[in-house]
């Protein structure tokens, strides 16, 4: 009989990893893990390296010292490709949409790493190929209804206004079947309502069994998280639920430097 | 291989290595006021030499202005081109691809015209100093080759005092690393881009009557001088254009000791297989610093 | 579009194109059969350049290797044209998969003058080694096309060869377009990160397309083989590979009958031309400036983006 809170060894788990550009040390020792089916929070004001962490979770960039675990994996090297085979799926600041591309056809690459079908399967319009032609078409009609996006399926995601491409980017994740789904600053350009929209989406996403990990400088969108880590300067400072976190003396520091 | 032999190929490696240098110097410079790899460069080289061909044996011109004319109008196909052409294409938001296909069209273009006008026929020029050779131990070499040597060195050097002495050649380098800034500070950036490009005709210019006496010139020498001075600044790092020089003699020295190990006939296929193994594995020069991903 | 309207767009065009030979003169029969043979090496070129961003200057390489295999194998071995064909795709591809993978990982300007400089190895090569190739006296004596004893050895045959052909693989490359890789190809091409980030092996992909280029290119050179029986270094020189990147570009690489028109242009321009000497070739590399400059999607998009403002939607 364990005595410690967890059980199981976290979906994700980031230890020690430390990075330096040039002289200025932006991560420091960073300990922390996602527990698979939670909705995690990493807070932090601006500079404190959430954005280099994030690229070296996600493949981005490789870290000069720690280690990233991934379902028992060591992925540190892994690139980008094999971290999203491998479920690992995340998105962008700025959305990176493919902007020639119709949402819905957005949507239907998402499945792409499912999918097997060969070149030349896909030049002779074999039966395979077909069907998974069909599968992704179906695939991105539901991920579509479900995120709110019918009315645009067709239309170039370039064109469809901001707000609307961080659904498309957030879906077309979605469709990926994402073991991990890690989101970078998903509510930066969204008003109070769309933000209070975005919480339902990832709570709902959450239930479904998707494991998410929310990185934000937005304390409204972080509060639907059940556990919140704080960093600081390059090193975590704090974590718990949300409430605690926000009683905590050293993060009261860090965001009002009181 | 008898050790005069060796020195022999040293020499002339040497001599190849830096007009390598001088079209690699050309290009690099182009590459770092506008971004552009300008795939006709060593097309300036043929425009210079042909040129000279032309004002020397039709129009009897003695031999100095003839070559001062020749790398003047190097500088002229510079500046008409960027302004014809690269500048529309800028207008219409040109790709990187465009651009390439763009330079690439006018290499073919020079060498048509070339072809054209003047024919398959190789034309010789003559060289600085006729026909002389100055003995070295137990090998030659033609008095133009050191002065082609000597001409080089000073073109790098006064380029180099051009871009940090001279407010024309800070300005263009300000419009290279800032245009927004530089536009701010009154330097009128388009101007720049074409000096730029001007700067890269006279240099290829002075390439192509520098190697005319050697090598003879013809119509479709370009390409070929444009990927070895490619792999010359390459070598060089494209980032430093002075670089190129070091590159192009390097790629010189292996190319002549290539000939005497192999065979003169795979001269060429050695010389592009060397460009191909730098690109992968020194995209940054033999100085190399911080990881690019090519091009 | 209703059945006799779509009859009508796809039957009058089919049937100009089976008349035509029997109409035109020989020589304008003996172009057409060239426009079909640089359409089907001009293909790979397009969709390297259209799916991939990727100049290619090396598929003069491929288009010799076709060529000298079906020379090897059906003229010194007295092998059916088959295996011929078999032999350089075979080999085409496997040395494009062999170089394209390291070179591939290079990008933009980099690749492109790479793929220039692969163009010249293979021409100083094709030159160097005449024990293979027969050098500038070159490889002749290439049996013809012959099934069953019905010989393609006419111009007029061989159109009914090449074209049929012709089509059927740009059959096969919309079908591609419009697959799951084609969607990937697009993909990968307008967000590389994002694609990363789906879990698409972009290079892996790069490979696979240049590799099918490159077979496209041989298939090319073995038909040319087949059509002119003699096959010597001066047919597969960098100009050559110069003029599959013309008419890609010219044909616009974003449509997938594109290389058609750009194959059509570049084969009977010099035929208009040839009265003023050799000036085709100038009028050529001005077309290209022209096109990249004022066309970027060529003739191709340019009819093709015509046809779609003119429909009302």
């Amino acid at each position: 009989m364990t005595m410690g809170t967890e059980t199981v060894s976290p979906l994700l788990q980031i230890a020690q990893v430390s990075h330096s550009f040039g002289g200025l040390h932006v991560l420091r020792g960073v300990d922390f893990g996602v527990p698979a089916g939670s909705l995690t929070g990493l807070i932090g004001p601006n500079g404190a390296g959430k954005s280099t962490l994030f690229n070296i979770i996600s493949g981005f960039l490789a870290p000069q010292r720690g280690t990233v675990r991934f379902d028992g994996r060591d992925i540190t090297r892994d690139t980008v490709q094999t971290r999203s085979r491998a479920g690992l799926v995340r998105t962008f600041q700025t959305p990176k949409v493919f902007g020639k591309l119709s949402v819905r056809e957005n949507l239907m690459i998402g499945c792409y790493r499912h999918l097997a079908s060969g070149v030349v399967g896909n030049m002779l319009r074999s039966s395979r190929s077909r069907g998974e032609m069909e599968l992704m078409h179906a695939r991105a009609t539901e991920a579509g209804e479900r995120f709110g996006l019918s009315e645009v399926m067709e239309r170039p995601a370039g064109q469809v206004p901001a707000g609307m491409q961080r659904l498309v980017e957030l879906a077309r994740g979605y469709v990926t079947r994402p073991r991990l789904l890690m989101l970078d600053e998903p509510s930066s350009g969204l008003n109070t309502t769309e933000i209070g929209q975005l919480r339902e989406l990832l709570q709902r996403l959450n239930r479904e069994g998707i494991t998410i990990l929310l990185v934000s400088h937005d304390m409204q969108l972080v509060d639907v998280a059940s556990r919140v880590h704080v960093l600081c300067f390059g090193s975590i400072i704090a974590s718990g639920a949300m409430v605690q976190i926000k009683q905590d003396e050293r993060v009261r520091q860090a965001y009002l430097g009181v | 291989m008898s050790l005069s032999l060796l020195f022999q190929s040293v020499l002339s490696g040497l001599t190849n290595g830096f007009v390598y240098g001088l079209v690699g110097l050309g290009l690099a410079s182009i590459f770092r006021g506008t971004r552009i790899i300008n795939a006709m460069q060593g097309d300036f080289a043929l425009i210079g030499g042909i040129t000279a061909v032309l004002l020397l044996e039709r129009f009897g011109w003695p031999m100095a202005p003839a070559f001062a004319a020749a790398v003047a109008v190097g500088g002229i196909a510079g500046w008409l081109m960027e302004v014809l052409l690269i500048r529309p294409l800028r207008r219409r938001g040109g790709s990187e691809d465009s651009y390439l296909l763009l330079t690439l069209g006018v290499a073919f273009a020079v060498s048509a015209l070339v072809l054209y006008t003047v024919g398959r026929d190789s034309h010789s020029l003559p060289g600085l100093g006729g026909e002389g050779i100055v003995v070295i131990g137990d090998a030659a070499i033609r008095t133009h080759a050191l002065w082609l040597i000597a001409i080089s060195l000073a073109a790098m050097g006064a380029l180099r005092l051009f871009f940090a002495k001279t407010a024309l050649g800070l300005s263009m380098m300000a419009a290279a690393l800032d245009a927004d800034g530089a536009l701010t500070t009154g330097i009128n950036v388009p101007l720049m881009r074409t000096l730029t490009f001007v700067l890269g005709g006279l240099v290829g210019g002075l390439a192509g009557v520098l190697v005319g006496p050697l090598v003879t010139v013809y119509f479709d020498m370009g390409l070929l001088l444009t990927l070895k001075g490619f792999a010359a600044a390459i070598l060089g790092g494209l980032a430093n254009p002075m670089g190129a020089i070091v590159g192009g003699v390097t790629l010189g020295l292996l190319e002549s000791l290539a000939i005497v190990t192999v065979s003169s006939g795979y001269k060429d296929v050695i010389a592009m297989a060397i460009l191909i193994v730098i690109m992968i594995a020194m995209p940054n020069g033999l100085l190399g610093r911080r990881l690019r991903k090519g091009g | 579009m209703p059945p006799l309207r779509r009859a009508l767009v796809w039957g009058i065009p089919l049937l100009v194109w089976a008349a035509l030979p029997f109409v035109a003169t020989r020589h304008i029969v003996d172009l057409l059969v060239f426009a079909g043979l640089y359409t089907i090496a001009g293909l790979g070129v397009a969709f390297l350049l259209g799916q991939c961003g990727i100049v290619s200057l090396a598929q003069s390489v491929f288009y010799g290797i076709g060529a000298y295999c079906t020379a090897w194998f059906c003229a010194h071995k007295g092998l059916p044209s088959p295996v011929g064909a078999a032999a350089g795709i075979a080999l085409s591809t496997a040395i494009a998969a062999l170089v394209g993978w390291p070179i591939l990982r290079l990008s933009g300007h980099f690749l492109a003058l790479a793929t220039l400089a692969l163009g010249i190895i293979g021409q100083v090569l094709f030159l160097e080694w005449d024990w293979l190739t027969g050098g500038t006296l070159g490889i002749g004596g290439i049996p013809r096309i012959a099934p069953f004893g019905f010989a393609f050895d006419t111009p007029l045959r061989f159109y009914f060869l090449v074209w049929p052909i012709a089509l059927l693989l740009l059959v096969l490359h919309h079908n591609l377009l419009h697959s799951r890789n084609g969607l990937a190809l697009r993909a990968m091409r307008d967000s590389p990160e994002a694609a990363a980030v789906l879990g698409l092996d972009i290079h892996r992909l790069k490979v696979q397309m240049f590799v099918l280029s490159a077979a496209l290119g041989s298939a090319a050179g073995s038909l040319f083989a087949h059509y002119v029986t003699f096959v010597s270094v001066d047919s597969f020189a960098v100009d050559r590979a110069i003029s599959f990147l013309l008419l890609a570009v010219l044909g616009g690489v974003y449509t997938v009958w594109g290389p058609v028109l750009g194959a059509l242009f570049i084969t009977v321009l010099p035929q208009w031309l040839s009265r003023l000497g050799d000036i085709h070739a100038f009028v050529f590399a001005a077309a290209l400036i022209a096109a990249v400059i004022l066309l970027p999607e060529g003739f191709g998009g340019a009819i093709r983006n015509w046809w779609r403002a003119r429909a009302p939607k």
